[in-house]
């Protein structure tokens, strides 16, 4: 809302106040001023007249002129304006004289000939071209002919040295889109009083005219006709007023209908009653159909809109726009004027479907006053009167839902205290709340607030503490914090395990990240890899790129790592956790991806990233949560995205929960990552939070030596070490501790189809040290089994 | 003098001689071997006290000890000077190059956004505030209703969702998750921090996300005011952005509080004087918060008669583009390593 405070004035007296000081107080209030704006500006500015004025020898367009400025003497400038010509009053810019965008106007030589200042244009002095006629803006302001010559206040000859408050107002302020209601604040907030006079009924003739509503979203509407009226330019006063509000001057009737606005906040709209098919105008929602508006273009009317009709027609789209059919111009003679109260859902609906709003639906949506609707039509009346000759004056006829009653809140200076943590006074109270025109009567301490008509946000107690505070300050709040109760402070459960395997993760030199939940419908396909529930998609994204809510993490870090990539880095580990949503479910995942090299192999030169270090990542997480090897198997993964013969899938209590291992060439060169290994990991987080997993109790470790022994076997390929390993693992529960892999080899002097590998088995009893003879026994029995199972040899 | 002493003497500086001349540890050693093992040459020189009698079989036994001590310290103090010329040597050898890297053994990087949201879970359960999460997809009942915002309130034009359907949508704040937890608390007193994802459509830019993250926190119980919130607040802030952080209250307006607040906190570059970070103001607009609103209480099962509550609502990309100077939100989600990489630690 732009407010001028030249037109704030007229109800308020402001002297002695700073710009500064008024923008403080009310942004500290809640009426935030987001900018501060002056409608025209420029220093060293005067009021000359043209002299002399001839055409420059040398130039198609410019005029070598001579201006008489007072007390400034006669200049010499050179103009380019078409315009310019002898006698004519003008407004000099001075040797010195700044203008907007920086402009430094300086005495100088122009083609040889000099110039001590330049003759300027309104658009020269920053006036937005919307507010100027054509003419205005080609050639430099004409200024009346009456105008004084060497007079230093041009701005304010003009009518120009206006500032804009440019209020930013939350929603429930709704009754500051009214600059009445303005200086009122103004009065709370600094004390002065504001005055608003009442108008009086200016009726001079029964002319009759029938309102009504046939539906509930409209719960007043009134209608008065008038007569004879002159359609003309406005005078300069109301333009003024309109122009630094940012509103079109058009004609006195049309501006009339927004001065009124814009100094009450009630929407007016104008029927040209020649047009209307009767004397009469009624509020509907049934109607379906065409409506051609003003703006000449045809909209559907759909059964709930609010809209006013006459003789069944659709005269107006209630609140948003008025039809063309009946709209006033400058042959109107006899006018409609119309104030209503609609209500504001409905406005809003319509207005949002028909993308159609204006000042008008606008003040709708936000709620009016719902009681000041005699005082507008009056107060219209009036100056339909003044501006536009108007010979008849009708009354105002109304149609009245029900009748307004006072809203009265109650309330005690304790109840206020005690939520706002103040130590105010009855006193102080009492006189914050009726600075705010709330009229109290006080009984037995409790407080009888009654609330001003215009405030349709103030309803409960809790809005007068509003009032209270930011009236007299939040700097009075006490500070303290609250006494109350000790509890726990904590996690819950799976925030805590998130965070666990964050820093688990971290720890491991992994870095996070945070990507978008929502993406692209193809790469919600590419990687539906552990979750395929079908995913949510939003219905009115803003652009395809995020339309769909991911069910899975790794089309977010494949993104990810092609940014990385692109902008040359390698060596690349992150991982990301997050929730997962899908329809009717919720998942913990976690992803990761590893790419380049482990520098933590070597300091120099690391070692290539590869499925083995993601499933040590993995082991560790499963380690990290207690997890016992038999209650999980790692099998060959079917996922299309992955390397069928570089890739696993975790079987959690029988549960696939995670799919890992080198990204498909073929998905890698899709997604032009082909030329680096890429390791990717998608698990479920949730599988391992929720797996119950008993009290680990301590182990007795052995006091006895152990005793290591190593293997060297040849086996077929078909084998695989886990199956090695676990059968070693059988033939002594007791008394094998231990079974590491420390070489695999595959190649020369081994057999085509076999490959070698070696193996370190640590024994330990937790009764003796044992005996060579009883190693030997296992150490055979070893070899034996492996030798019967899978046809392993030692190797020689 | 007799002949053997003679002898020994001229053995003793021959021995003498090789131990002083010895530059390794296998000369010595060899010389340990020649000249003093039980076969060496002096212990032969035993054999001849056989030919003395008397005074000099007793002069000739003394100076044979005497001599072997001499050369057996001599030898010891060549070894160890010998071994430690060795270590010397091995260790100049030995010497690396201490500026090539180390071993990569650092925590990974963390995203600012986590560090900060960590952060601020520290300080909240420390005050013994419960951490939970609300749900990303929820119903616009939660969203909107639960939180004093009906169907068609104005305050909905505010926030312009992502609905997957009529009634759910991508939530627009963490709010929410407040009216979850209350209804968890079924009437009980409650103190708890929401932090989560949101999502607007706003159409991406430096300032603007369609995804950004909040925390949200409630206090509810009896005797609750503005000043426990402020003082809350007050205590937070500090916490994040230094001790010397002044926090003020301007008024605003939320429909799930009332009074609601917008807090500044002074800025931590010109400390309140004015500078362009703080576009001169010398404060700097850091969150929304206020007095829980009858009607949410109401409706998430609390007398508002006898409970009263503060809640409030914190930007995270906010706190933590004003705490590093970053200075465009979408580099929380590009992934940048480099970016990323450089928040380890405060």
């Amino acid at each position: 809302m732009k407010v001028s405070l030249n037109l704030v004035k007229k109800f308020i007296n402001l002297d002695g106040l700073t710009v500064d000081e008024i923008v403080h107080r009310l942004t500290f209030a809640g009426v935030e001023v987001e900018s501060v704006e002056q409608i025209a500006y420029g220093t060293n500015l005067t009021v000359g007249e043209v002299i002399t004025c001839e055409k420059m020898p040398d130039s198609d367009h410019l005029h070598l002129t001579t201006v008489f400025t007072g007390n400034y003497g006669l200049l010499h400038i050179v103009c380019g304006a078409p315009n310019v010509r002898v006698g004519l009053k003008v407004i000099v810019a001075l040797d010195g004289a700044k203008l907007p965008g920086g402009i430094t106007i300086k005495k100088g030589k122009i083609r040889g000939h000099e110039s001590e200042g330049m003759l300027c244009s309104l658009l020269e002095l920053g006036v937005n071209s919307k507010f100027l006629k054509e003419e205005q803006t080609k050639g430099i302001e004409e200024l009346p002919s009456d105008s004084e010559v060497g007079n230093d206040n041009v701005l304010e000859l003009l009518g120009l040295d206006d500032v804009i408050l440019d209020l930013k107002l939350l929603a429930n302020r709704s009754d500051l889109y009214s600059v009445i209601n303005v200086a009122k604040e103004l009065e709370t907030l600094f004390g002065r009083k504001a005055n608003i006079s009442k108008s009086k009924d200016p009726k001079n003739k029964e002319i009759s005219f029938a309102v009504n509503s046939l539906t509930d979203k409209c719960s007043q509407f009134s209608a008065r006709v008038i007569k004879g009226i002159e359609v003309k330019e406005s005078p300069k006063w109301i333009k003024q007023a309109l122009m630094s509000s940012g509103i079109r001057s058009i004609n006195n009737i049309v501006d009339i209908g927004n001065y009124v606005m814009l100094l009450t906040g009630q929407p007016l709209h104008m029927y040209d009653l020649d047009k209307l098919p009767a004397t009469e105008l009624i509020v509907r929602d049934d109607y379906e159909g065409d409506f051609v508006a003003l703006d000449e273009k045809t909209y559907k009317v759909k059964n709930g809109d609010v809209v006013i009709t006459s003789k069944g027609k659709v005269m107006c789209l209630g609140g948003v726009m008025g039809s063309l059919e009946c709209a006033v111009d400058e042959n109107t003679k006899n006018v409609v004027i119309e104030s209503a109260n609609f209500d504001f859902a409905s406005i809003r609906r319509t207005s949002i479907r028909l993308n159609l709003s204006s000042d008008s639906s606008m003040r709708f949506v936000k709620g009016i006053n719902p009681n000041q609707y005699n005082e507008v039509e009056n107060f219209t009346a009036q100056l339909i009167c003044d501006l536009c000759n108007a010979k008849e004056i009708g009354e105002t006829n109304t149609y009245l839902k029900s009748k307004y009653i006072k809203k009265v809140v109650k309330t005690t200076p304790r109840y206020i205290n005690a939520r706002l943590g103040t130590s105010f006074t009855d006193e102080q109270i009492v006189s914050a709340l009726k600075s705010a025109f709330i009229s109290i009567s006080e009984k037995d301490g409790v407080l009888a607030c009654e609330i001003p008509d215009w405030r349709i946000d103030i309803n409960g107690e809790a809005d007068l503490s509003e009032e209270v505070i930011r009236i007299l300050g939040f700097e009075n709040v006490n500070s303290e914090l609250p006494s109350i109760k000790l509890s726990v402070g904590q996690m819950e459960e799976k925030l805590l395990h998130k965070c666990e395997v964050r820093s688990f993760l971290r720890g491991l030199g992994l870095t996070e990240q945070l990507t978008y939940s929502l993406i692209r419908e193809s790469e919600v396909k590419q990687f539906a890899i552990l979750n395929k529930e079908s995913a949510y998609k939003v219905m009115n994204p803003l652009t395809d790129e995020h339309e769909y809510v991911r069910t899975n993490l790794l089309p977010s870090l494949m993104n990810v790592l092609q940014y990385n990539v692109n902008h040359s880095q390698e060596d690349l580990s992150f991982f990301e956790v997050s929730d997962l949503y899908s329809e009717g479910n919720r998942h913990i995942h976690l992803g990761i991806i590893l790419s380049g090299n482990d520098l933590r192999q070597s300091h120099l030169k690391g070692e290539a990233y590869s499925f083995y270090h993601m499933k040590g990542i993995v082991d560790g997480l499963l380690k990290l949560y207690g997890i016992e090897e038999k209650r999980y198997t790692y099998e060959r993964s079917n996922a299309s995205e992955l390397h069928p013969g570089k890739s696993a899938m975790l079987k959690l209590d029988g549960k696939i929960i995670a799919h890992f291992g080198e990204l498909h060439p073929i998905v890698a060169s899709k997604l032009g990552l082909n030329k680096i290994n890429v390791i990717a990991l998608e698990l479920d987080l949730d599988a391992l939070f929720n797996t119950k997993v008993s009290q680990k109790k301590m182990e007795i470790t052995s006091r006895f030596p152990a005793v290591k022994r190593d293997f060297a076997l040849i086996v077929n390929n078909d084998v695989s070490a886990g199956q090695l390993t676990q059968e070693i693992k059988k033939v002594s529960r007791m008394l094998i501790k231990n079974v590491d892999i420390f070489d695999v080899y595959r190649g020369e002097h081994i057999n085509h189809g076999h490959y070698s590998i070696a193996l370190t088995v640590t024994f330990s009893s937790l009764e003796k040290t044992l005996t060579d003879s009883e190693i030997n026994a296992l150490q055979d029995q070893i070899i034996e089994t492996l030798k019967s199972k899978f046809g392993a040899e030692l190797r020689k | 003098m007799i002949e053997p002493i003679k002898k020994l003497i001229e053995l003793k500086d021959k021995i003498l001689e090789k131990i002083n001349e010895a530059a390794d540890e296998k000369t010595l050693k060899s010389v340990q071997e020649q000249d003093l093992s039980k076969k060496s040459s002096l212990s032969g020189m035993m054999s001849l006290i056989s030919s003395l009698s008397g005074e000099d079989k007793i002069t000739f036994g003394q100076a044979m000890n005497s001599t072997k001590k001499e050369i057996q310290e001599k030898f010891a103090d060549k070894e160890k000077e010998i071994h430690e010329k060795a270590i010397k040597e091995r260790l100049e050898k030995e010497k690396i190059d201490i500026s090539l890297p180390g071993t990569t053994y650092k925590m990974g990087g963390i995203n600012p956004f986590y560090q900060i949201v960590d952060e601020m879970i520290d300080v909240f359960t420390s005050m013994g505030y419960q951490v939970k999460e609300g749900p990303d997809v929820e119903t616009d009942f939660f969203n909107f209703e639960r939180m004093n915002i009906p169907a068609n309130h104005p305050a909905r034009e505010m926030q312009d969702s992502f609905y997957i359907t009529n009634s759910t949508l991508l939530r627009t704040h963490t709010s929410p998750a407040q009216a979850h937890a209350m209804d968890e608390a079924n009437g009980r007193p409650l103190k708890i921090i929401c932090p989560g994802k949101c999502f607007r459509r706003d159409d991406d830019d430096a300032t603007h996300s369609h995804q950004f993250g909040q925390i949200e926190g409630l206090v509810i119980d009896k005797n609750i005011n503005l000043g426990n919130l402020k003082a809350t607040l007050e205590l937070f802030l500090r916490r994040m952005f230094g001790e010397k952080r002044e926090v003020r209250f301007r008024s605003s307006y939320f429909p799930f509080t009332e009074p609601s607040v917008e807090v500044d906190i002074s800025c931590m570059e010109c400390h309140g004087k004015g500078c362009p970070m703080c576009k001169g103001t010398g404060y700097i607009e850091i969150l929304g918060a206020g007095m829980v609103h009858p009607n949410v209480l109401e409706m998430s099962g609390y007398d508002p008669k006898e409970y009263s509550g503060f809640a409030f609502g914190i930007g995270i990309e906010r706190v933590a583009m004003l705490r590093y100077g970053v200075d465009d939100i979408r580099k929380f989600y590009q992934g940048d390593v480099r970016f990323i990489e450089q928040f380890t630690r405060k």
